[in-house]
């Protein structure tokens, strides 16, 4: 329905299309997608770095712990090497000794020239071929080992028989037991040598500092049996593992990870069979502990990296917010500043008391659905309102109230119409409604009824219920008018013929019309000159008693001599002047001219005769009435008491209060008051009471049927005797008959008038037909 | 220091020591020969020395440290009165020194007597026997 909205939305779309061809950079520029790029980014940085760190960290001390293994392996190897053939020497050397010397001798000789190992830690025994001890530099002297596992592998095997390790019955300690056979080849003592050590000499090289709490050093036999095993500072010896699993694979003797079965811990693990010995070392480095310091360390990265990531996303956290208050901001200044254009523009096409768009925006409208509906064949139809009573209202009752009437017009005019269908308020009373895409004119009346029962509906004003209505003319596109003045001034026109047909209805434009709009537009310039040229003339029509037939008076009547048109009867042009506001003017005229003719006639001799001059609404509600009557009267020097003011009904019922005012200071001048066309309004007997008047006016419409309709006559009969029983003098308008003028002298009428007894006549003959009756 | 509180102790930590290892046994002494000059040493070096930490005398003359045999009740007595170790630490100390290639444990001899001899035969050693056998040729060495 507006279009300034719809060009607002216009151009925004036209800015999306701007922004679509900047596209990306558009949408960086985003606060929320700015600052999230460079929270996501400076993440990214943050969390790479540290996690880049952590991953060099801890493959640097991968690297680091497999060497490490592999160099504690290397060592432990040379050491365990070293170890066993200082044992294999001593073994061998005692059986070369025992060639030629007894076994006790042999030992305490070498003994004593420090040739044996230290008895302090090795135990050096000859043994005999039954499995008895016959000499030692400990305390195994006595035993037999007839039945131990490295006495039958030295006696059968050649080389150096490794003993599984053997619980020391005394000190509880594990000992393990090397043993060579001697004089196998027949030469000296038959037996075996053997040394015996305890297990945990072969793991006393263990380093805490080097292998941590959780590393390994172990030898194992190639049977699969630990020999000795020793992580931390725990000692053992015993177990029973997979040797081919631990040993096989470890082909180029480098350092693994894996999960070591005896005790379950993940370590770097070397395996390595010794080349002379029937033994393989184990040396293992527990991950968890090698790698503890670098997982610390990426743990600390990682701490410092959650700080760094809270700090950074706190600055940008801060400065995004800043910023996007900043464009916020700036953004509400913008929204304001368009909003506060966007209200101009429709103040600008809006009417300010009805909030429907005015003259100007409907002009733009209707040229838009015009230009649309010629596009595409199609009709429009153009309902021009103007309310009918409203300048009586608005001036009665105020301008307030007068607004609060157009506010509800305008309200009940909307709610009448579709959506679709604009309403528009040109300014004053009149209305315009658009019905777009009509295809027949027969779908024009229908809408046109429902606004007229809408605007009919009574309402409440000013504390009184009130009925207004409406007068609409209709134009239809392209029929009546293709171009928006023509549409709009033919509207016009039919709206006027609805006026003149009574109002309250709804008129088509047709050719006609528009000729007697003409017209009437020719008659309205010229009854505004029709004063200054003295076109108007006065017409009397005498009163008389219906008891004697005498003339009591005359009532004046306007008559309009047009210089081309001839006589205008008052019908015609009243309305007109009515409207335009000249009725003031040129009822001030007809009471100065009334009174006049009235005095000159008196002058001349002529009896008392009262003078009756119609007032027009507009000249009752004149603020000016009073003077202008008062003037009249006091320039023409006429007697007050024969003039009679007619008024009516209606006129009376708009404001009581009023008119019981102007009503007492007319009779305090002396004038009497007339009501005319009595019995049409809805008086009541008590309300005409408190009016001061004089004179009651039976209306031509009872009169005229008073003959044939019995209701009439019952209307006249009480209409006479309201009159009769407040007082007043009742006279009976528009007799034409005789039976009429019969049956309202049987009814008591004080006086009649009509074309009867007397037609209308200008000053001259009227004059000749009161001498005539003088005579 | 005067000689009477010295003296006490001594003979209180005899005593101790007595009744400790469950002998009559009275105190155990360092002795060097008496043609060794060395005639005190403190506990710090005396363990040095026999812990094959140090091979040589303050004084730099070399020292060959001799033991008793081991669990012998002077061996226990001395390492535990003097080193203040007990013989499984002794025993761990030297398998490691063993193992790994880095010294050897002090000769053994078998009774105080032969230590008694062989270290009045030989100016270089030390050893430690009950002060009842430090004889004419013996020098008891104080510790400090």
């Amino acid at each position: 329905m507006s279009s300034a909205p719809e060009q607002a939305s216009r151009a925004t779309v036209q800015g999306q299309e701007r922004a679509g061809a900047r596209g990306w950079l558009y949408r960086l520029t985003d606060p929320r997608v700015l600052f999230t790029g460079i929270a996501v980014f400076l993440l990214a940085v943050i969390w790479g770095t540290a996690l880049n760190f952590a991953a060099k960290e801890r493959t640097a001390a991968t690297r680091t712990a497999g060497t490490l293994t592999e160099d504690v392996a290397n060592t432990y190897e040379a050491q365990v090497v070293r170890a066993l053939r200082e044992i294999d020497h001593t073994l061998k050397l005692v059986r070369y000794e025992l060639e030629d010397r007894p076994p006790g001798e042999v030992l305490e000789d070498l003994g004593a020239n420090g040739l044996l190992l230290p008895g302090l830690l090795f135990t050096v025994s000859i043994v005999d071929a039954d499995g008895d001890v016959v000499a030692t530099n400990g305390d195994a002297s006595g035993r037999n080992v007839a039945e131990l596992d490295f006495f039958r592998e030295a006696r059968q095997a050649d080389g150096m028989a490794v003993g599984l390790p053997r619980r020391d019955a005394d000190t509880g300690e594990q000992r393990l037991h090397f043993a060579r056979s001697s004089g196998s080849d027949g030469s000296g003592f038959p037996g075996v040598v053997m040394v015996s050590v305890h297990a945990g000499y072969f793991v006393s090289g263990y380093e805490p500092s080097l292998l941590g709490e959780q590393g390994v050093l172990g030898l194992v036999g190639t049977d699969g049996v630990f020999r000795a095993r020793r992580t931390g500072d725990a000692v053992s010896a015993g177990e029973v593992i997979d040797y081919e699993s631990l040993v096989a694979d470890d082909g180029d003797g480098s350092a693994r990870v894996r999960v070591n079965p005896w005790d379950g811990v993940r370590r770097y693990t070397v395996a390595r069979k010794l080349f002379e010995f029937p033994v393989a070392i184990v040396v293992g480095l527990s991950r968890a502990e090698q790698l503890a310091a670098a997982d610390q360390l990426a743990r600390s990265y990682m701490w410092r990296a959650g700080a760094a990531s809270v700090l950074a996303l706190a600055v940008v956290a801060l400065l995004g917010r800043l910023t996007w208050k900043l464009q916020w901001a700036h953004a509400r200044v913008t929204e304001e500043r368009i909003a506060h254009a966007r209200r101009v523009e429709y103040l600008a096409y809006h009417d300010n008391l009805t909030d429907l768009p005015n003259r100007a925006f409907f002009s733009r409208l209707l040229t838009e659905k015009m230009q649309h509906a010629r596009r595409y064949r199609k009709n429009l139809a153009l309902l021009f309102l103007d309310l009918d009573r409203f300048k009586t209202i608005n001036d009665s009752l105020g301008h307030d109230a007068g607004d609060e009437l157009l506010q509800e017009m305008a309200r009940r005019l909307r709610n009448a119409v579709r959506d679709s269908d604009t309403v528009a308020r040109l300014g004053g009373d009149e209305f315009v409604i658009l019905l777009p895409e009509v295809t027949s004119p027969a779908q024009v009346p229908p809408v046109a009824e429902k606004i007229l029962a809408a605007v009919g509906k009574p309402f409440t004003l000013v504390g009184q219920e009130f009925r207004v209505t409406v007068s609409i003319g209709v134009t239809l596109y392209p029929d009546d008018g293709e171009d928006e003045q023509t549409l709009m001034k033919n509207a016009d026109v039919a709206m006027y013929h609805a006026k003149e047909q009574g109002k309250n209805n709804f008129q088509f434009y047709s050719e006609e019309l528009n000729a007697d709009s003409l017209e009437r537009l020719a008659l309205e310039s010229s009854l505004r000159n029709a004063l200054e040229r003295w076109e108007f003339r006065l017409f009397y029509q005498a009163k008389q008693s219906s008891s004697d037939g005498r003339i009591t008076g005359m009532e004046a009547l306007l008559r309009w001599e047009h210089p081309e048109l001839g006589l205008i009867p008052p019908l015609q042009f009243i309305p007109l002047a009515e409207e335009t506001g000249l009725i003031v003017p040129i009822g001030r005229w007809v009471v100065r001219s009334a009174c006049r003719q009235n005095v000159a006639w008196q002058n001349e001799g002529f009896p008392p005769l009262s003078m009756a001059i119609n007032l027009s609404a507009r000249q009752f509600l004149d603020e000016n009435l009073l003077d202008d009557i008062r003037s009249a009267l006091r320039e023409t020097g006429m007697d007050p008491r024969l003039l009679e003011l007619e008024i009516t009904e209606s006129m009376i019922m708009r404001d009581m209060q009023q008119t019981i005012h102007i009503l007492n200071d007319l009779k305090a001048m002396g004038v009497r008051v007339a009501i005319d066309d009595f019995g049409t309004g809805y008086s009541s007997l008590s309300t005409l009471k408190e009016f001061p008047l004089d004179t009651i006016k039976i209306d031509r419409s009872f009169t005229h049927d008073i003959v044939r309709s019995a209701e009439d006559k019952g209307l006249t009969d009480a209409v006479i005797a309201v009159g009769k029983s407040l007082s007043l003098t009742v006279v009976a308008e528009g007799v034409e008959t005789a039976e009429q003028a019969e049956y309202l002298r049987s009814r008591s009428c004080d006086e009649f008038q009509g074309f009867y007894i007397n037609e209308p006549l200008p000053p001259a003959e009227f004059a000749q037909l009161v001498r005539g009756k003088m005579r | 220091m005067t000689g009477l509180p010295k003296q006490l102790l001594t003979t209180l930590c005899g005593l101790v020591c007595s009744l400790m290892i469950g002998t009559a046994a009275a105190e155990i002494v360092v002795v060097v020969s008496r043609d060794n000059p060395v005639d005190s040493l403190s506990r710090t070096e005396l363990a040095d020395i026999y812990l094959g930490r140090m091979d040589r005398f303050p004084n730099g003359d070399p020292a060959m440290p001799i033991d008793q045999a081991e669990r012998s009740p002077a061996h226990d007595a001395f390492y535990n009165d003097y080193l203040g170790r007990s013989p499984a630490q002794i025993k761990a100390h030297w398998s490691r020194l063993i193992f790994t290639g880095r010294g050897q444990p002090p000769r053994s001899l078998k009774d105080g007597d032969t230590v008694a001899e062989f270290i009045a035969d030989n100016p270089r050693a030390i050893g430690y026997v009950d002060r009842s056998m430090v004889g004419e040729q013996l020098r008891v060495v104080t510790i400090e």
